[in-house]
Order: C-alpha cells, then structure tokens, then sequence
C-alpha cells in the first residue's frame, strides 16, 4: 500500500528549498506549477494528521458527549481510547488519498453545477497625473481600498521617479544629507500601480485620454496633482540669474555652486570681489527660504576654514522678504525668534523689501539699494501647473483648478484634483487649505475613498482637516515648531533643541521607506563627528 | 537517474535490509527481526520511490518515517486481532514498542542513509550545492545552544557522569565536554543534512524536533548502552525510564532548529541576497506584520478550542497563577494571551510553509505537539519558579494537555490559513511578488510530510510509552 503512494508523492522535482533561485528556476516556470497542488504522499501524511485531529474530535470529545458522558481527556481515558488512534490515522490516510484521487473530479464538478465562470469587466482605470506627495498618497491609498480588488487599474504619470522629500532639501543644499536619500523611488514604493515616467503633455477631456509623451492613456478617473512650478513674478532676469530651489537637482546645484564660490574667491585678490562671491541673497523668507538661508549659512561658515585666503567676515547671507516679518506660517513670536537666533548666526535680513532686477553680478531691490552677489536664490513666488489652464479648466487667480468640497473638479465628471494645483477649501472653516504636503497627504485620502464612492454609486466625504502644525529648522541644532497637541485648544509653541529635535523625530519618521530612514540617520550621525564635505559632484566652471 | 543507478541503489537497500534484519535479530531475538523480511522492506522502499532523487537529509527522515508506517501498520493489525479487550489494549501493544525502535534504528535510518548517499553518489542531488561553511558554521552555533538546554536538564539529574562513561570516565567535566561536542557535532550534521529542506523558522525547528526524537532512538537506547558495555534494551519499560531524555532530544532539536534557520537566514542575508544578481522584489514589513495579525487572529480559534479542555481539565487556576492570580477568570485572560503569542509565532514561523488545507493542518498539529512539549513541560513549570521535571509520570499527568494542544494546533493552522488566501489576492496584483510568495513556498518533493509522518508516530508512541 505505501509503495505507490510514496511513488506518486513525488511527481514533480523539488525546487529550491532555501529561497534560493536555482539556475534553472525561471519566473515562468515558477508560474506554471499552481501552488496548491498536494502530492499523493502528502495528502496520505496531511491525512495521517488528520486521523489525530479525528481521533481527538470524535472519539475524544463527540463520541462521549453523544452518550451523555465526559470527553475522555483526562489520561486515563485517552489510554482508554488509544485503539481507535490506529484506526483513525489509517482512516486519514485513506481520506487523504481519496481526496487526491477525486478532488480534482469533484472540484470540475462543482465548478459545472455553478455553470460558466463570469466574463470578468473591463477594470475601472484611475490615472494619477504627478508624483509628488498628493499623486503618490492618492495612489498608495487607493492600493490600500483595492488591495484585494482587480477590478480597478492605477496609472501614476510622473516626469521623475521618485517622491522628493521636500521639507529635507534645504538639508541637501546644506550638505548635511545626500541627495538621494531623501527621494523614495515611486517604482518600488507602489505595489500594484502601473508607473509612467513621462511628461503629461496634455489631455483630451472629452475622449479620456491623457497624453503624455508618446503614451496616450485612457482613463475613467482622472486625478490632478501636478503640483507647482517656481514663479518669477514676470521678472525676466530674475527668472534668467537666479537659481530656483525646488528640486533635487536644484538643491544639489546650489550646494556645489556654494562650493565653486569659495573655490574661484580664493583666486580673487581684492577683497570686493572675494565679497561678492561669498554673498549668498536669498529671496522669500517663508519656510523654504528661511531653512534654505539657515542651511546655506552653516554650510559657507563651515567651510570657510578650509580655504585658508578667506575670512568668515567675507561670508554674506542676505535674506531679501517682502513683508515685515518672516515666516508668516509661525507665530510672530517665534517669527522674531526665529529673526534674533539666524542674525546672531550671521545672516543679515532685508525685511519690507522686493527683489526688482537682478544681473550675473548683482540683485537690486525696490528701495534701490544694490547687492552684489553671484548667488542668487529664489524662493519667492510659485503657481500651480500651468498645464491646468491650458486644459480648459475652472481655475482661480493663482491658476489652481476650482474644486467641491469633495475634490471634484467643478463641472467635469470624474476628473479630480488635489495639492498644490488644486483651490481646496476646508468644508468646515471655509478656509483655504495651504499647499503643504501634510494637507496634501490628508487630501489625498480624501479623493482616494471618494473616488471608490463614484465607483460604488455611494456619497462622497466632503475634505475637513485642521492642521497638525508646523515646523522650521533656523541653523544649527535650532528650529521652531507650532504643534497641535492632544488635549490643547491652542498650539504649542517650541523652540531651540527641544523644536529641533521634534523636527528631525517627526520627518525623519514621516520619510517613506525604512530604507531611507536609516540612511537619513546615518548621515546625521556622521554629520555629527566629521566636517561638512566640500567635493564637488556637478563642474559649474564657466 | 539512469536504470542502471536505480538498480544500483535497490541493490544497496536491500543489502542494508538485510543487514539491519540480521542486527536487529541479534539485538532484540524477540522483537521479531528477519534478514529477509528488512531486506524485502527495503526494497519495497527503495522501490517506491524509483527514479526520485532525495539529498541524504531528506532520504533519512524518508526511511525514518516509513519506519514508524510499517510499525503503525504492524500496531494496527496487533489491535484488530485484540479488539473486544480495548481497555488492555495499550499494555498488550507495549511489547511491540521494541519492534519500533528495531524499525527505526535497523531499517528505516540505514536504509534511508543508503538511499540518499546511493543516489547522491551515482547521480548528484537536485538544486543548489550545499554550503558546508554555512551548514557547520550554523548548525554548530545551533548545537551549543540545544546542547545548553538539553545539559540544565543532565545536569539536575546528574547524568554527566554517565556520558563521560563514553570514554571510561567518571568526571562532570569530561561529561560535559564531551555532551557540548556530541551536540555540536549533531547540529552540524543538522546543518548538512537539512539545509536545503528548511525554509523558515517554523519547518527548521520541525525537522529539529524530528532529528533530535532520532537521536534519542539511537543514542540513549541503542549507542549509549553499547558504548558503556551495557545491554541494550529496547523495551517500552526500559524506554519509559529514560522518557525524560526524549523530552530532552526534542527539545534540543526543536532549539538546534531554531537557531540554525535564525543563522542560516542571517548567513544568507550577508553573504547571498546582498549580492545584486540575487536581488528580489520584497513585500516588505507588511507581509511580517500581517503574519503576526493573521497568527494571533487565527490562534483565537485555537485558544478557544484548547479552553474547553483546560476547562475540563481544572487547568485555568495553574495558568492564572502565571500572573499570581487564582480565577478561572485570568486563566482564561493570561491563556489566550499566550495563545496570541503563540499563534503569531506560527504566522511568522509557517508562512512560507502551508499554502493548502493538508500542509496547513500537518503543520498546526506539528506545532501544537512541539508547544506540549515546550509548553506544560518545560516552559510552564520555570515560568511557575520551579525546575521542569522531565519524567514519565510528570508527562503522563500532561497527556490532557496534548489533546489541548493538538487541537489548537490546528484550529490556529487552519485560521491562519483561511486569513491569508485573502493576501493571494493581495499578492496577484503585483506579478513579481506573487512569483516570489511562490518561489519561497514549500514545493513538492520535500521531506516535509515524512516530517508529518514522524510527530503522527510519536503521538501514537507517547501513550504506549506514558502507559
């Protein structure tokens, strides 16, 4: 009886046992054995187990319970009732194998009595237009509501493969961290959305097509979030000298550019050209101005003695801010705060004044006064994608897409925005929601689970959410920090280490990818004990 | 494999049955050992496999398992001719307890031996070569730590002096040098015997428990004995006497297999999967976290089934005195406690392991047996603040427990497993993924149901030995 059974046990070779790819282990082949077939002889030993679970069920339990006693599991009894043990393990057994034998019959069986398997429908398909913090959580969300659903199809289009973590970008400028460790490649942080990296070009409302380079992609939900590009208020040579301070390679750029300042001012022998390579003018002094001028500041005061012709009193920071305080998002307390801690660290603020023209050698501000600079860095103005009036779309003053209280793009079916590109008011206050990723991110689950409700025919959620506060690193182991806290009415205000600290916890645990974290903690670590690194990764010689 | 290396290995396996006929005639005269009869059961099995190829690990817990089959079958007709005198049933099938060991330790170990090395020698083994560093390296590490357990127990009941023996001596400290290496040598032929079998913790700590209960088959009551100028005696009364050294082999082995898959995965993250070619999409925290949930949840099923028992049986005051309390209340509290915690061991230790209905209640009832003996008899008792008693009356009080413990088993294995069909769904979204969760899976061809085969035999065994 054994023998053919062990004989049709093994009627397929075994694969790598370790997790190991075998030479010969292919992902096809792999695909081609279904996973749930039993052999004969593990079905006869599985049955063998079965015998034991039986034993203890019936003959244990049920058997004594249907004449009115006790189970038998007490020692005795299960010595008692050892005999049927025997028994039921053949019994197993044979049912393992019969089940073998017949399962596949029975299953076909079944499978004709329900009567032809259903025509699966076309999946409802949701193309995600922006992969940056509000077109990567529409589509990690959606994942999450069709983890286990095939009906519906992601596209996420993006012209860079990863999500940039912007609130750590000044960190790159500053050359605290290294560039890519603080993107997250979209590829891998999706699981089952298809990624396009392409540039949308446009998209044809009417057929449900979006073009992007040589793709044409159809959609039955179409989710904008293109974010927002650097705006120069119509000044030309603003546009044209100075350097923006939105993505990687912009960050990147300015670190290195610092670096080529230092190198070409130490050539230089008067001491009005060295100042004028070694003056840094920034423009804005919101949150990315203000952490961009901090990180830049520590950055040039730290390498300065690594050129040993320059002096630290020919190092400049120029912070140039329209209005009369900086970080309008902060409290003015902590505004001012944040004004005495940057001035004492060496940066010099230009506050009530607009940058007016700008030159290779110089910045010129409204009240006539004239820097000279051969840095200059904008993070004054930005609009929405200006793709979304070329669409055809309801936009508003900044050129945001006019949206519901439910995300929906007013007047267009299933069309849908969220971020930077989207006017969002909060359906509660009334107020409008800033274009920050922690909106972003909520509005993003919005539209997700609203999105499902379109699909289901069910009532969408209308977007609320108060935000969480907000966080400012000024320089060195100083930040600021405006925090909601549970049980408070009021925001609690921090600031110095202790703001710092909550600065680097809360990003560094928002920063996706454990991956990522561990590199981003690395490189604070060693930031810790070894000077700032002056190699330059990009030739900015002229 | 061609006919000629078929023949060839038949050939081998009857001659080693035929030996293991004559050794076991001449060790047991009354176990009922014949030449010809170990040399046509070997055939038989060699046989049935015909042109299959096994490495020698899984060729052994083959021969082992068909062992404890051809015992069980020769039980079974035992109880057929005895029926009508059920009650003295189990005190009449004692005296066929020898014909196991002679079964296992004459027939089913040689013959599997022969069979893996026939094969291997004539013809290689299917995938990937061996690690010899990693398998020495691993199950040596893995050895000193089931050795470490396995010696608090020699130790208490001074039978240091007994190994020492081995060498003609009498001193603890030869004793217990010579029990460090004996386990490090067995868990380095753990290592290169098993390697490719194991996959995960859960099947590592399984094919542990299998070896270890082995090793006491051939240690304690065969090469012990032999080693010491003692007779050997295979009886089931002789075998009761030393029970407590097979809670020892067991447990040794399930620690030897703990160890060895904590280091081999370890071994194989620095020194394989690191290398690029070898890259694979991975799912990530979320596969491990919902292990963990989908174990905890299932093992609610489980615990709930175990507490009728435990109910019965008065168990809950002993559990709740866990925590100093007395209550049927917080027995019950601290039981599914630890039934969570259990059962999300087996999700993260059995997730690649039972991907159906009979892998999934194999394995549960695998686990379960393994929990009796980690649980009531051993952990349960140090948790209590006293030593663990490793004796035959002690483990015949536990018997209860055991059907408690099978039960839960397999109500959790089966929850487990009706929890995570649902992420196949998951998984199919994404092909490469679907394709790894595959490849990762246990296949056919393993010694895994030999692995089933032989816990099924040592639940049949405890009786006969606790009687």
């Amino acid at each position: 009886m054994i023998a053919p059974t062990i004989a049709a046990a093994c009627d397929s070779e075994p694969s790598d046992v370790q997790g190991q790819p075998s030479p010969t282990s292919t992902e096809p082949a792999v695909q081609e054995k279904p996973a749930a077939t039993v052999s004969s002889l593990e079905a006869a030993a599985a049955g063998a187990t079965l015998g034991i679970g039986l034993w203890v069920a019936v003959t244990i339990i049920v058997v004594p319970l249907a004449f009115g006693t006790a189970p038998l599991w007490s020692a005795a009894g299960m010595r008692a009732a050892f005999p049927a043990l025997i028994g039921w393990i053949f019994i197993g057994c044979f049912f393992g194998l019969a089940l073998r034998a017949f399962g596949s019959s029975i299953r076909a069986t079944l499978a004709s009595l329900k009567g032809a398997p259903k025509v699966q429908p076309d999946p409802v398909r949701i193309v995600i237009l922006g992969g940056g913090f509000a077109g990567t959580a529409t589509a990690k969300c959606l994942e999450r509501i069709y983890a286990y659903d095939s009906s519906v199809a992601i596209t996420l289009v993006s012209d860079t493969n990863a999500l940039l973590f912007t609130p750590m970008l000044a960190e790159v400028a500053g050359s605290s961290l290294e560039p890519s460790h603080i993107n997250s490649p979209t590829r891998t942080s999706l699981h089952r959305t298809a990624f396009v990296r392409a540039r949308v070009t446009g998209v044809d409302l009417k057929r449900r097509i979006v073009e992007a380079g040589s793709n044409e992609l159809s959609y039955d939900h179409l989710v904008l979030a293109l974010g927002s590009v650097s705006q120069h208020l119509g000044l030309e040579n603003v546009a044209r000298y100075s350097l923006d301070f939105r993505t990687l390679f912009d960050a990147t750029r300015i670190r290195n550019h610092v670096i080529e300042m230092f190198e070409r001012a130490e050539r230089v022998e008067t001491r009005r050209e060295r100042r004028r390579l070694l003056t840094f003018v920034i423009a804005g002094g919101g949150f990315a101005g203000v952490e961009l001028a901090g990180a830049v500041n520590d950055f040039a005061r730290g390498i300065v003695v690594d050129y040993p012709g320059l002096g630290e009193d020919e190092v400049a920071v120029v912070l140039v801010h329209p209005r009369d305080r900086i970080l309008p998002e902060l409290s003015a307390s902590l505004a001012h705060y944040a004004l005495e801690r940057m001035s004492a660290r060496g940066v010099t603020f230009r506050l009530d004044r607009r940058v007016e023209d700008a030159t290779p050698t110089s910045v010129r501000l409204d009240d006539g006064e004239t820097i000279e600079t051969a840095t200059f860095l904008w993070t004054a103005g930005s609009a929405p994608n200006p793709l979304l009036r070329r669409l055809g779309l309801p936009c508003d003053g900044r050129g945001a897409a006019i949206v519901e209280k439910t995300l929906a793009v007013q007047n267009h079916a299933n069309v849908w925005a969220v971020g930077d590109c989207a006017a969002i008011t909060d359906s509660r206050s009334g107020v409008r929601c800033p274009p920050t990723a922690q909106f972003a991110v909520r509005e993003a689950a919005t539209l997700a689970s609203n999105i499902r409700a379109a699909i289901d025919g069910a009532t969408p959620a209308e977007f609320h959410f108060q935000s969480l506060g907000a966080l400012c690193v000024v320089g060195h182991q100083i930040a600021c920090a405006e925090l909601k806290l549970p049980f408070t009415t009021e925001a609690v205000r921090f600031s110095g280490f202790l703001a710092w600290l909550l600065w680097r916890g809360i990003y560094l645990s928002k920063l996706p990818g454990s991956e990522r974290k561990l590199r981003v903690l690395i490189d604070w670590s060693i930031e810790l004990f070894f000077p700032p690194d002056i190699v330059q990764t990009i030739d900015l010689r002229p | 494999m061609t006919r000629t290396d078929v023949v060839i290995r038949l050939a081998a396996c009857a001659l080693v049955g035929l030996f293991g006929g004559v050794l076991a005639q001449h060790l047991t005269p009354n176990a009922g050992g014949n030449p010809l009869l170990g040399a046509a059961a070997a055939t038989i099995f060699c046989a049935a496999f015909g042109r299959r190829r096994f490495d020698i690990g899984g060729a052994l817990l083959w021969g082992t398992a068909y062992a404890f089959v051809v015992w069980l079958a020769v039980l079974g007709v035992t109880i057929g001719v005895h029926r009508g005198v059920a009650a003295s049933a189990l005190d009449s099938m004692r005296p066929a307890f020898p014909q196991l060991v002679a079964d296992v330790v004459t027939l089913g170990i040689p013959t599997g031996l022969t069979f893996g090395i026939a094969g291997t020698l004539r013809s290689g083994v299917p995938g990937a070569p061996i690690s010899i560093a990693r398998a020495l390296v691993g199950g040596g590490i893995a050895g000193i730590g089931g050795g470490w357990a396995f010696g608090k127990w020699m130790e208490r009941i001074h039978y240091f002096p007994l190994i020492a023996g081995l060498v003609h001596s009498s001193s603890v400290t030869i004793g217990v040098t010579l029990h460090f290496a004996i386990a490090v040598t067995i868990g380095g032929t753990f290592g290169l015997l098993f390697q490719r079998e194991i996959r995960g913790i859960g099947s590592s700590m399984s094919y542990g428990a299998t070896y270890g209960a082995l090793w006491w088959f051939v240690g304690p009551l065969t090469i012990l004995p032999a080693l010491t100028h003692h007779p050997i005696d295979w009886s089931a009364s002789h075998a009761s006497t030393i029970f407590g050294s097979l809670i020892g082999h067991v447990v040794y082995g399930l620690i030897v297999g703990v160890i060895y898959a904590v280091v081999d995965r370890a071994w194989r993250r620095l020194f394989y999967e690191s290398d690029p070619l070898h890259r694979e999409l991975v799912e990530g925290r979320f596969r491990t976290l919902s292990s963990l949930y989908w174990g905890s949840l299932g093992s609610i099923a489980g615990g709930i089934v175990f507490s009728a028992v435990m109910l019965s049986t008065g168990a809950f005051p002993r559990v709740a005195a866990l925590v100093g309390g007395t209550s049927l209340a917080v027995g019950f509290g601290v039981h599914m406690i630890i039934s969570a915690l259990i059962g999300a061991t087996y999700g993260i230790m059995f997730q690649y392991e039972a991907p159906n209905l009979s892998a999934s209640l194999a394995w549960g009832l695998v686990y379960g047996a393994i929990w009796w003996f980690l649980g009531p008899l051993t952990l349960f008792p140090i948790l209590l603040g006293g030593p663990f008693i490793w004796t035959n009356a002690v483990a015949g009080t536990q018997l209860p427990s055991l059907t408690g413990h099978l039960l839960y088993g397999a109500a959790t294995a089966l929850a487990f497993l009706a929890l995570e069909r649902r992420h196949a769904a998951w998984l199919a979204q994404n092909p490469r993924l679907a394709t790894r969760a595959l490849r990762r899976r246990r296949s056919l061809g393993t010694a895994a149901p030999a692995v089933w085969l032989f816990f099924v035999g040592l639940v049949v065994t405890l009786p006969v030995l606790l009687s």
